[in-house]
């Protein structure tokens, strides 16, 4: 399409040149444009496509933010200040949820008081929930964090908490309650950290350059990575971007095998992640794409598997577990990668045999593994550009 | 003055270079005295050395002489074979055949002293190189625990290049604790530039115990398995070779070696037209591994059967015997038996194969042709005569091979003739006559 833009752009030139004898300065700024089309164009070609592809807060844009902070100049104060209102946001949302989640387990389980704020406690919940419902949030008082924190702290609360996983709560709720005095500081600028941890639903397309420096600082490799919506009604933006894709980053939270989605609360996450895969691999214009499968979400993996049996979900149903401790966190996670590389194979054809795909165990948070993975990556797309150039 | 060099069968003793380089006692360093001290016959045996100069050697045992004695013919032998010689009877010179007019033997000194010396002068250059050896492998083992990316790549190929030279380096290696530095470097964030590097050490070196656990952790089993799907041939035959050592162990945990990536990278390798070095070893590894019966399922569910078969009619006879033995353990299968008898060129294959290679894959081919006639006795042995397989099976009964091959060859005939008048199959084995 470029080509025909840069001969009609001749043409128009040229027309114009007979029509008003144009001079010559015009005709330098004609070469000029064209010359800038045809370098573009050229750049363009060694830009690799990568996309971040995943359900719902599976991580991809908390990797988005990373690969921003190692291979970009990072977030300069202002953006960091930008997210402050996010964070308040996410504060409020949180124990919205896990009030209005009270009230319902409450009313699941007539005659238990298990659920059943104290009667001080109940006034100012009901006053946090309200303000949760808004479209705008108040900036974080010491008075309001006072009021969070007694709630957070009931053990009706900590009750609902602990059956999370049947709300909608987000994995950083934990993380800001702990931190909530610093994030209402009067001159409070967020931190990496905060940011990382910062949970906003993704929504169209965004997009960052970005070249890995090596060793030898001389890599050259120039990624344009592409961040999506996970959620249902964001998929179908999908297909716009599938053209040209070097790799798909395919984001899984391993975490989620005890919660539902936030557009389905019947719906199991790893089963919606599962049916997503396939569905991805089996995309006609993927077929000689690099697949590079996240499993993330790790830490929370860790700590949930030796409470929560892998088998409530139906995907795992049949996992038998041999140990405990760090050996069944290994067990664990090997018996769910084992089924992800199932589905891999399940899923290929004759046609996908050379494709790349690899697994990774990752924890998005994590700036140092996140860096250590992303190196893999690179190695191995450099190396399949080789392998594909027949020098290798 | 130029010195006439000796002649003897080929090999010039030059004596200009003999001074030179010390043989003749005339060098820096190895003198005579210091010599003496080295027992002859004990480097004689470790050096074990190709190309001793034929003036050292006894012409009766073609063996370097530790006592060389002369004859009255003025030939050199060594000293307790030409006394054998002489107590069967014999009063010859054995190289000459003139018969001895003097039954003594001289002691001959002067060659005996080249010979020691010789054999001492490079006696020590080995010790020097080896004890070169050993420090160079102790120096990159300890650079190797410090350094990091490029140089951590070069130092591993610094050490590779060693082992594969010098194979005293191996034993070092493992004594210096090499084996452990090694598989520590080996994890899920090993690039493969590492990885590839010690694997092709690691299969060079003998793996205690304590080592193949460490290796079978499923993050490094993972980290192989990749390199095998990924890497050069090199990588990848070096990667079969070492997941082999693994599968040699009693209490092996098929867990490991069920997995879909490991196959699929086998089978990539088997197939492999470009790189034909890889398909034995890929195949030797299919053989270890398929005794287990997940792994049986999941080579029929990686489509792998169907592969399998129609590579069988390019194959040599080492690597037929492989895939047949793969295929037979396949077909022991519910899903094996299937896949075998969908594919069309499984019987015509198999029929082409008997009486063809050797017995052993005579064998594999008929216990395969048993397995799929067994499923569907009608249809499928009715194939398999079409194509000769009763001409063949009554080969097998005529020829000399073993008695079990012979009788289940019977059986098989007979299960193929059930279907068939006499008159009719008789004609389907070409022949004009039958054995019954």
């Amino acid at each position: 399409m470029l080509d025909t833009v840069v001969q009609n752009m001749g043409l128009l030139c040229s027309r114009h040149k007979r029509g008003n004898q144009a001079t010559t300065e015009e005709n330098d700024q004609a070469a000029e444009i064209e010359r800038r089309i045809e370098q573009e164009t050229k750049a363009e070609k060694h830009i690799q496509k990568l996309l971040l592809l995943g359900a719902g807060e599976s991580g991809k844009s908390t990797i988005f933010k990373q690969i921003k902070l190692l291979f970009q100049t990072g977030f300069d104060e202002r953006e960091l200040q930008s997210y402050t209102s996010v964070i308040h946001a996410n504060v409020y949302q949180t124990i919205k949820i896990l009030h209005d989640g009270a009230k319902e387990l409450g009313l699941s389980e007539a005659g238990s008081s298990k659920y059943e704020l104290s009667v001080d406690n109940k006034e100012i919940g009901e006053k946090l929930s309200d303000i949760g419902g808004r479209l705008d949030y108040p900036r974080l008082t010491e008075e309001l964090v006072q009021d969070i924190l007694k709630v957070w702290r009931d053990p009706a609360i900590q009750e609902t908490y602990a059956r999370g996983n049947e709300l909608q709560v987000p994995d950083c709720a934990d993380y800001f309650m702990e931190n909530l005095q610093r994030l209402s500081e009067a001159n409070y600028i967020p931190t990496k950290e905060d940011v990382l941890h910062a949970r906003v639903r993704t929504t169209g397309v965004v997009e960052t350059q970005f070249s890995p420096v090596g060793e030898n600082k001389k890599s050259g490799e120039v990624y344009r990575l592409y961040d999506v919506g996970g959620q249902r009604n964001e998929r179908r933006k999908w297909i716009h971007l599938f053209d040209g894709v070097t790799a798909v980053i395919f984001c899984a939270a391993i975490s989620e095998y005890d919660q539902t989605l936030f557009e389905d609360e019947n719906r199991n996450r790893i089963m919606e992640t599962k049916e997503l895969f396939e569905w991805v691999l089996k995309q006609k214009c993927f077929e000689k794409t690099s697949f590079m499968l996240f499993l993330n979400k790790f830490d929370i993996f860790e700590k949930k598997v030796s409470k929560v049996p892998l088998n409530v979900c139906e995907w795992f149903k049949d996992y038998q577990p041999v140990s405990t401790g760090k050996q069944e966190v290994e067990h664990a996670y090997e018996f769910v990668k084992k089924k992800f590389e199932e589905l891999y194979y399940q899923n290929v054809t004759c046609d996908h045999q050379d494709r790349v795909f690899k697994i990774y165990r990752t924890t998005a948070l994590d700036q140092k593994l996140v860096k250590k993975t992303f190196k893999l990556v690179d190695e191995t797309l450099r190396r399949r550009n080789l392998f594909e150039a027949g020098l290798l | 003055m130029p010195v006439c060099p000796t002649r003897a069968e080929g090999q010039v003793l030059d004596l200009d270079t003999a001074v030179k380089d010390g043989v003749l006692g005339g060098g820096v360093g190895f003198g005579g005295v210091f010599a003496e001290k080295l027992d002859l016959n004990k480097m004689i045996e470790e050096l074990d050395l190709p190309d001793v100069p034929s003036v050292f050697i006894c012409p009766i045992s073609l063996e370097p002489m530790e006592d060389p004695v002369t004859l009255c013919t003025g030939q050199t032998y060594e000293r307790s074979n030409i006394l054998k010689w002489f107590s069967l009877g014999h009063f010859t010179c054995p190289t000459t055949m003139q018969e001895l007019w003097d039954d003594s033997v001289t002691p001959n000194k002067t060659l005996h002293q080249l010979i020691h010396t010789w054999f001492s002068q490079k006696y020590l250059q080995m010790k020097k190189k080896s004890e070169d050896v050993q420090g160079s492998v102790s120096e990159i083992l300890t650079v190797l625990k410090k350094v990091k990316g490029q140089a951590r790549v070069q130092s591993l190929k610094d050490l590779r290049r060693i082992v594969t030279n010098h194979s005293s380096a191996r034993k070092t290696v493992v004594e210096k604790g090499g084996v452990a530095v090694l598989l520590n470097l080996l994890g899920p964030y090993t690039s493969h530039a590492i990885g590839s590097e010690v694997v092709s050490i690691l299969v060079n070196l003998s793996l205690d115990s304590p080592s193949r656990l460490n290796l079978k952790q499923p993050a490094k089993v993972s980290l192989v398995v990749d390199m095998l799907n990924e890497g050069s041939i090199e990588t990848k035959i070096n990667c079969t070779k070492l997941i082999q050592i693994l599968t040699e162990e009693d209490d092996f945990d098929s867990d490991i070696v069920s997995s879909h990536g490991l196959l699929v990278g086998l089978m990539r390798l088997v197939k492999d037209k470009r790189h034909p070095s890889g398909n034995l070893p890929g195949l030797k590894l299919l053989k270890s591994i398929c005794s287990h019966t997940q792994v049986r399922i999941l080579i029929v569910s990686i489509g792998a059967v169907s592969q399998l078969v129609e590579l069988l009619p390019g194959m040599n006879p080492e690597c037929l015997e492989l895939a047949l033995f793969v295929l037979d353990a396949v077909s022991t299968v519910k899903e094996g038996k299937l896949a075998l008898s969908s594919c069309a060129d499984t019987i015509p294959n198999m029929v082409r194969i008997l009486m063809r290679v050797s017995e052993s894959c005579t064998q594999l081919a008929l216990s395969i042709l048993w397995s799929i006639c067994k499923l569907s006795p009608e249809e499928y042995s009715s194939i398999a005569v079409d194509v000769g397989l009763a001409a063949k099976l009554l080969l097998v009964i005529q020829s000399g091979c073993d008695p079990l091959l012979k009788q289940r060859s019977a059986e098989l005939l007979k299960l193929c003739s059930l279907n068939y008048t006499d008159s009719i199959f008789i004609s389907k084995c070409k022949l004009t006559r039958t054995i019954r």
